[in-house]
């Protein structure tokens, strides 16, 4: 073959280039980049509806990602490990959560996935994570409709799936609970019936399924379960609704923005003598400057960031805001990801081994120390068990706050 | 009795919220052929102005005038940066439209975060009479809003100006030989609707808190009250608002109210079969020179 001498220069200025870019890729991944980073995903709402949770994800998740790397990675097979976190905007749309996934399992190669926060959303993703062999973490109470023995045996369906947050039944028994005691001292009567407004969507549905029935097992009277339409602004006809049952206590569940939309629209009416806002952060209550002439409870999943009486939170939210995440209604969400990102950086120093399996023999096998609680620990099916924070805003503004236990068992129907 | 009538004042109060919505939409979609689906995020975007005026110290009419201003110069630019090329093809401008709720709900979530904005009310007073209780801020929103039914009624049907809009709309070429500057008038439409959209996020923020997201729904209503009431129709987007609201607040108060939203669309549906130009008549939108 005969080079002319354009292309002699050509194929110089192609060699040139080439050992720049090399260089330059050098430089910009230091050698220990390619094969010592371990990426984890997260898959949340960062836009759209669900977004006051979902944001709280890739920040909570995030915030243990620096504090491992920080503190100079983690030992595996003898070498030094640092996380990587890969995060997706799933805009709170369910096609786009499937999309992430896929790309997250089969493209960037993750070996863990955190999300979503939306309870549907996490069962489709499943469906990718669990054949892909890959362990994924999710805080939502949905999940105890596909986790169960043989869904979660070696070879079963999910059995890299766990739920990092209590079974409903606990949940909600912990949460009832802890609204009706203290809003008694502050109503000066037992509240004896109640009001639940609830967000029509599978998530509305299926948590106010169970907290009917932790109402009914403390003795109280639920003559209506009003349903509204998620993205509702206007409350004034279900709060009228509700005002003409003359109910003790109107229970909002679930979606903090909705909760705070609709208080001081109930507030107004005079819908009821107290009221109770799931999801909804005393901080923000301080925050807002929100203010009511009868009691308000709030609860927190799982532990406050406004006013908290479990000592390791305060540390934990002065860190999680200091890294740049904004005060929000559910801020505290992001519990329910951050403790699991050290529990499995833990499960897999204990396995000595990313192999998916051994990781999860190692995760049925810890007692972790997190912020939620001194000693978490996975069930048989996967799903934790930890208490749940109640506050209660008395007329006059001041808030009190204490960590209730769950119930042992579900109440019987 | 006084549950009913609160859900007949609960009701009045959502269809001055959706009017004031669907009388922007109508006017748009009406008469300039422009499918502006952004229009809930120009509405949001007056309630963010309204919160960062409040925010500022500003007080809450102040607040209201810089809502206007900004969307209806946002308006501006849009519809001459944006808007103008794709007249000829409305297809394009309903995909451009689509397009800016990405952008704009991403703008604002960039700048200030994705979390729930509001403001103190502005009025707080709550009037109780025989068992009802009446919001002062829901009043001055029902107010403002008949204000302003009032004022665009009189513009589209009594001013040279709304003659001529209306002659534009019934035939363009024509409109234009007999001198009436066509372009401009549809830039000033696209214009007065962006500002309504700005009036409506104002008065909205008084109510209820809002997010980055807060549009989309609220947008819908809009297009269903414009076209059961008949497009460009403002008397008729007055009325499907009224009825809309009603709707709405008695199947909450007492159907199924987990089916509230469903309500207003199936009515939509039935009016579309039955009136194609809604209850009360209305245009088909421009017809384009070809």
């Amino acid at each position: 073959m005969i080079w002319s001498r354009e292309d002699l220069k050509l194929k110089t200025v192609l060699k040139l280039a080439a050992s720049a870019a090399l260089c330059l890729g050098a430089l910009a991944h230091p050698a220990w980049a390619e094969d010592n980073i371990v990426k984890i995903g997260v898959v949340a709402a960062e836009s759209g509806s669900f977004v006051s949770a979902g944001h709280t994800l890739p920040a909570g998740v995030g915030l243990a990602v620096k504090q491992i790397n920080d503190a100079g990675g983690f030992k595996v097979g003898g070498k030094t490990y640092k996380l990587e976190m890969v995060k997706r905007d799933d805009r709170t749309d369910i096609a786009t959560a499937i999309a992430a996934t896929q790309e997250l399992v089969r493209d960037v190669k993750v070996q863990a996935i955190f999300g979503s926060e939306t309870h549907d959303f996490t069962l489709a993703m499943a469906k990718i994570t669990q054949p892909a062999k890959i362990i994924h973490f999710a805080g939502n109470s949905t999940l105890a409709k596909i986790l169960n023995p043989d869904s979660v045996k070696p070879g079963g369906e999910d059995h890299y799936l766990f739920q990092s947050e209590p079974q409903e039944f606990q949940r909600s028994g912990s949460t009832a609970r802890g609204v009706l005691s203290l809003l008694e001292p502050l109503l000066g009567f037992k509240p004896r019936k109640s009001v639940m407004i609830v967000g029509n969507d599978a998530t509305g549905q299926f948590l106010s399924s169970y907290y009917y029935k932790a109402l009914k097992a403390e003795g109280q009277d639920v003559p209506d379960i009003i349903f509204y339409p998620p993205d509702t602004t206007d409350f004034s006809p279900f709060l009228t609704r509700a005002k003409s049952l003359n109910p003790d206590i109107i229970h909002f569940w679930y979606n903090g923005d909705s909760t705070l939309t609709a208080l001081p629209q109930a507030l107004e009416l005079g819908a009821a003598k107290s009221y109770f806002l799931f999801g909804v952060d005393p901080g923000i209550w301080k925050e807002k400057q929100l203010s009511a002439d009868v009691p308000v409870a709030m609860s927190c999943v799982p532990v406050c960031w406004g006013e908290s009486s479990n000592p390791k939170a305060k540390a934990y939210f002065e860190a999680y805001f200091a890294a740049g995440a904004p005060h929000g209604v559910t801020s505290s969400v992001s519990l329910l990801y951050h403790d699991y990102v050290h529990f499995l950086v833990e499960a897999w120093q204990k396995a000595d081994s990313f192999d998916p399996d051994k990781t999860v023999e190692a995760l049925l096998s810890l007692h972790h120390q997190g912020v939620v609680s001194d000693d978490l620990t996975f069930n048989p099916t996967h799903q934790v068990t930890h208490a749940t924070e109640v506050c209660a805003a008395a007329p006059g503004g001041a808030i009190s706050c204490a960590m209730q236990q769950p119930p042992a068992e579900a109440p019987k129907s | 009795m006084d549950i009913f009538i609160q859900q007949i004042l609960n009701g009045l109060s959502i269809a001055s919220v959706i009017t004031l919505i669907a009388i922007g939409v109508t006017l748009i979609f009406g008469l300039t052929g422009i499918i502006n689906f952004a229009h809930g995020e120009f509405l949001m975007i007056g309630g963010i102005v309204t919160w960062l005026a409040v925010s500022a110290g500003l007080g809450f009419p102040i607040a209201v005038m810089l809502s206007i201003l900004a969307v209806g110069l946002m308006g501006y630019v849009l519809e001459r940066g944006l808007f103008r090329f794709t007249l000829e093809r409305p297809t394009n401008g309903f995909i451009v439209s689509l397009g800016l709720i990405v952008v704009l709900q991403h703008v604002v979530v960039l700048f200030w975060n994705p979390n729930q904005k509001s403001i103190p009310r502005p009025l707080t007073t709550v009037w109780e009479i025989a068992g009802v209780r009446i919001a002062s801020v829901r009043v001055m929103v029902i107010l403002i809003t008949i204000a302003v039914v009032a004022l665009s009624f009189r513009m589209i049907t009594a001013s040279r100006y709304g003659r001529a809009l209306r002659a534009s709309v019934e035939d363009r070429d024509t409109a234009a030989l007999m001198g009436i500057p066509v372009r401009r008038y549809i830039t000033g439409v696209f214009v007065l609707g962006s500002a309504l959209a700005g009036l409506g996020g104002a008065l909205l923020i008084a109510l209820f808190p809002i997010t980055p997201f807060t549009g989309g729904t609220m947008v819908m209503k809009g297009f269903a009250v414009a076209l059961i009431g008949g497009l460009g129709n403002i008397y008729g987007a007055v009325a499907a608002g009224l009825i809309l609201g009603i709707v709405e607040g008695f199947s909450a108060g007492y159907g199924f109210s987990q089916w509230t939203d469903a309500y207003s669309f199936v009515l939509m549906i039935l009016v579309l079969i039955v009136r194609p130009h809604g209850l009360f008549g209305g245009t088909s939108g421009p017809r384009m020179a070809s």
